[in-house]
């Protein structure tokens, strides 16, 4: 019996793990190679070492992105946590048009890239300013767009708009795996709002909290196609993710081996960073 | 069992809460639709303009940009690639989050791919591209099968983690019967652990669905050079650095949002009705 | 319903393996008893239309070859991409630009010296195609097909109504400006939020003021951008003092509409951007002229590179088809088509009719005084145009200028190094 078990598992493992180093795997390891030359993405090429990899670190554009994306990924995690954790307890509570009301906060996700920066970039710079100037608010009467300090905030507001949906669908999900017997109980021990969430539901869907978070960091560390819509990097270089930097000037710029040591660098912090969040979270699902 | 409460007591707060939301995906929907619905030559810079309704209201963008984009052609390819990516995520990655949800913990080995397949969800794209439009290409792989085969791997690692997290949940207990009435652990997968999953399946169905309905950058290097079209690729048609039909593109893209929008409505039913509250007791 | 999911997902399964054969069954087979298959595959996706019917009258009147024109969209990825597959096209359409440059040097291009059709191309556009190779390389490797021409677009219904003259110098333009914006009109719009329009009148003004060759004297050691940049550098800020308050504000999109819609007089950006105005106005008179940055009306020139050239790719098989290929596509009426579609001005020797809104420059088109741009020697990854965009929000001269310098060694190393070591092998370039 055991041993029935031990192979079917083994047999179910190999094949896909076999298909996923061959797709993925190898091909990363021929980036890898690549990152220790002059690569220009066609042509010849010459062996550099190390020095894509010493450049990295002197190269304050490659220092920029780290700072802004980072500062990015942070903010947008907690704002898109909250919210779509809130959102999901709404949607799953008794409400009426339920379902309406699940597809239409659906949508920020489906719509493409353009209509989105088309819509957004509208918004911050013709919309927001006449708001601004309504209320009296200097900070608000100019394009947040063209601001080096506010230009990150409006990426992290159409990030999280985008990406709430998303978030929303997984804690709903996981709302579902909460038994209702969980929730009797709690009632008759006079369990109610926070309290009730705090130590009956939220323990019951840290695994969920866990795959968001993970999902957060990969979402917006890795942020693209946000800054490709609205400010292709600007104003002054203040929103080139390390992303952006990597396809721009890899794949369509001429630095496609210094590019490909940033990225194998950028790869090795965000493994560290959600190996470190999920033993954190780990423990803490053990804990209760 | 847990409808027929619903009608009863309306949690009000939460409706109006709800409703006020709402207007922040209301207001960015309505423009799409005005802009779609425009001609070029109703774009203005200012609010009053760019809010007002069309002057007349014509289907003839929507007419226009399925015309520019070979929208049924396209839209084929694009619902055969996801509908495939899909089915094969479901059967794919849900056997691989069984076998590591149900080893993680007591397995070292399991642990390992574990760590390296979800590892493989942060390896940037740019630095897989040209490895693999040069390894797809030299497997003869450079057409739609081989996109499919690339999103079934690309898409593995946050599947993985979903399905294997969401297996914590459901308790080992429910196998062990099942063997012990004598099922093998193949036959008792897909009897019991398969089904019970169903509200994971439909969460994984439209987060593969929807990255691969809007993804550009596959099958614009894997594809390119076959002559077939996705809808993403076609709708890049209406954008270049000198000058973009916002009016066309918009028609376009609110056409390509009905079919995904019908698939979250029938997937999400799925992801409701607590199947495990039931299977459980 | 255990067994319902499962069903359904092996009827999806089956149902769309069968719309796979079905598919797949209908992807055409290339015959080869005889024909010459022949592929080009350009970056201009905006021409598309002319190259869909470039492409059926040639295979209408030729039955030994068979002509493919692929324009697709984001074509240097796909450039790329198909180069790394090591699949070349037998012909690709690209620009004179750094991109050219890199392509000569990787030597995927062949030699097309032995093309008939080179003696009717202009000699200033083989000169620039010349001075774009990284070090001296035997042979030409494009043929140029139409060039490009920036400078300043305007709204020749509103300088007729308020009777305002063309300037020639830098200075009547300054007091152009002044008179516009004293009538309460706003004399440019920029859209430097999409940062590549930085360029635009960054171009126009360097041509008149730096050495053409500029970039390739740095390389060699022998000036910096510190010096040659400077006055380009404070007359590119004196003009954002004619332009909106906040011109990151607004994107490329914003900045036709808004020239389109009457909000401004002038739009410093290459004769591309007309086909977007004309889109939201179609009734507009646009012409254009010569950015007149230099004090000195003689010094002027015109910003004009090569937009579109053929390279036939070392790939090729079959030279002889190709040429005849380009022999077709430099056909006058051809290249008449292509500049009425594109606006565009033809690199061939010979009368053709040019587009109005050139009226401003055709002076400077038939004699000839045309200058690349400088950012065709700018590698994209240096983000000279953010450079701009920067040097616009902070108005630093001396910072924009050292940073130029800086980063230009930083982004050209690779290059710096090959054209060092060429001159130490063979003396002088010049």
């Amino acid at each position: 019996m055991k041993n029935d078990r031990k192979r079917t598992f083994l047999l179910i493992t190999i094949p896909i793990l076999a298909l996923f180093i061959c797709f993925n795997t190898i091909p990363l390891i021929r980036g890898v190679i690549y990152s220790f030359t002059n690569f220009k993405g066609f042509g010849t090429y010459d062996w550099v070492g190390l020095r894509n990899y010493a450049d990295l670190f002197t190269d304050s554009r490659v220092g920029g992105s780290y700072l802004f994306t980072f500062k990015l990924a942070i903010c947008a995690t907690i704002v898109t946590n909250v919210i779509s954790l809130i959102l999901a307890l709404g949607l799953n509570s008794k409400i009426r048009a339920k379902g309406f009301f699940r597809a239409a906060y659906f949508l920020p996700n489906v719509l493409g890239a353009l209509v989105v920066g088309y819509v957004f970039q509208y918004l911050f710079t013709y919309i927001l300013p006449v708001f601004g100037e309504m209320i009296g608010s200097e900070a608000l009467s100019s394009s947040m767009l063209s601001n080096e300090n506010t230009a990150w905030i409006a990426i992290m507001i159409v990030c999280c708009w985008q990406n709430i949906a998303m978030n929303t669908i997984i804690y709903i999900s996981g709302l579902q795996t909460v038994p209702e017997d969980v929730y009797e109980a709690g009632s008759l021990d006079g369990a109610t709002g926070w309290k009730k969430f705090r130590h009956l539901t939220f323990p019951l869907i840290i695994p969920f909290f866990t795959i968001n978070m993970v999902l957060c960091v990969k979402n917006f560390l890795m942020v693209f196609d946000q800054i490709m819509a609205m400010t292709k990097g600007g104003p002054a270089q203040s929103t080139e993710s390390i992303s952006f930097l990597i396809y721009n000037n890899g794949m369509s710029g001429g630095q496609f081996g210094f590019q490909s040591a940033n990225a194998v660098i950028f790869f090795i912090v965000i493994v560290a960073i959600s190996a470190a969040q999920m033993s954190i979270s780990s423990r803490k699902e053990e804990q209760l | 069992m847990k409808k027929s409460k619903v009608g009863i007591h309306t949690n009000w707060p939460v409706m109006i809460l709800l409703i006020l939301g709402l207007s922040t995906i209301a207001f960015p929907l309505y423009m799409a639709v005005v802009i779609a619905f425009k001609q070029p030559s109703e774009m203005t810079n200012s609010i009053s303009g760019i809010l007002s309704l069309p002057s007349h209201w014509s289907l003839s963008n929507f007419a226009q940009a399925m015309e520019v984009t070979d929208f049924w052609r396209s839209l084929g390819n694009s619902i055969l690639i996801t509908v495939l990516t899909v089915v094969l995520s479901i059967l794919i990655h849900s056997l691989m989050g069984y076998a590591i949800g149900r080893n993680r913990a007591h397995s070292k080995f399991y642990k390992f791919v574990y760590l390296f397949i979800v590892s493989g969800m942060f390896v940037p794209f740019a630095i897989l591209m040209m490895p693999l439009a040069k390894q797809t290409a030299e497997m003869g792989l450079a057409n739609w099968a081989g996109v499919i085969i690339l999103y079934v791997v690309f898409y593995m690692p946050m599947n993985v983690l979903l399905y294997s997290g969401y297996l914590v949940n459901i308790p080992i207990a429910l196998e062990e019967a099942a063997e012990v009435d004598g099922a093998s652990t193949w036959r008792t997968y897909w009897k019991i652990i398969f089904p019970i999953m169903k509200p994971m399946h439909a969460t994984v169905a439209i987060i593969t669905a929807l990255a691969v309905w809007n993804d550009v950058m596959t099958p614009l290097i894997i594809m390119s050079g076959t002559g077939q079209n996705t809808l993403p690729l076609a709708q890049l048609n209406f954008q270049t650095q000198f000058g973009t039909n916002y009016n066309l593109a918009f028609a376009s893209y609110l056409l390509a949002l009905i079919p995904i929008l019908i698939f979250y409505v029938i997937c999400q039913k799925q992801i409701l009705n607590g199947v495990v509250n039931g299977a459980v007791k | 319903m255990r067994g319902k999911t499962t069903r359904f997902l092996s009827a999806a399964l089956v149902l769309s393996m069968t719309g796979v054969m079905a598919l797949s069954g209908c992807s055409g087979s290339s015959s080869s008893d005889g024909v010459t298959e022949i592929e080009i595959l350009q970056y201009k996706p905006e021409a598309a239309t002319y190259f869909d019917q470039v492409e059926e009258e040639f295979n209408a009147a030729h039955d030994d070859i068979h002509l493919t024109i692929d324009s697709p969209n984001d074509a240097s990825t796909i450039m790329r991409t198909r180069f790394i597959r090591e699949e070349y096209p037998d012909i690709i359409g690209i620009g004179g630009d750094i991109n050219y440059s890199y392509y000569v040097d990787a030597e995927i291009l062949a030699d097309v010296s032995d093309y008939e059709g080179m003696e009717n191309i202009k000699d200033s556009y083989i000169d620039i195609a010349e001075a774009l190779e990284i070090v001296p390389t035997d042979g030409t490797y494009i043929v140029p097909y139409v060039a490009n021409a920036a400078g300043v677009l305007y709204n020749k219904d509103m300088f007729e109504e308020h009777g305002w003259e063309i300037p020639t110098t830098w200075d009547e333009l300054m007091s152009l400006c002044e008179e516009i914006q004293s009538e309460g009109i706003l004399p440019f719009y920029f859209g430097f939020r999409d940062t590549w329009t930085c360029l635009a009148p960054w171009n126009s003004i360097a041509v008149d003021l730096a050495p053409a060759d500029l970039c390739r004297q740095v390389n060699r050691g022998e000036a910096n951008f510190t010096d040659e940049y400077r006055e380009a550098a404070e007359k590119y800020l004196a003009l954002m003092e004619y332009g909106p308050d906040d011109p990151i504000a607004y994107g490329y999109n914003d900045a036709c509409t808004a020239f389109a819609r009457g909000e401004s007089a002038m739009y410093p950006i290459g004769s591309y951007a007309v086909p977007q105005i004309l889109s939201v106005n179609p009734d507009m008179n646009i012409d254009s002229f010569v950015m007149p940055a230099s004090d000195n009306a003689d010094e002027n020139t015109l910003n004009s590179g090569i937009d579109l050239g053929f390279c036939v790719t070392e790939a090729c098989e079959n030279k002889e088809a190709a040429y005849e290929v380009l022999d077709f596509l430099l056909e006058d009426e051809n290249i008449q088509a292509y500049i009425d579609d594109q606006n565009a001005v033809p690199c061939k020797e010979g009368d053709f009719q040019l587009a109005s809104m050139l009226d401003g420059m055709s002076e400077y088109i038939e004699s000839g005084n045309m200058t690349d741009y400088q950012d065709h020697y700018y590698p994209s990854e240096m983000a000279v145009d953010a450079i701009l965009q920067t040097f616009v929000i902070d108005k630093d001269v001396d910072g924009f200028l050292q940073r130029f310098d800086t980063d230009w060694q930083r982004y050209n190393r690779d290059i710096i190094r090959q054209v060092q070591e060429y001159e130490e092998e063979n003396g002088s370039m010049n």
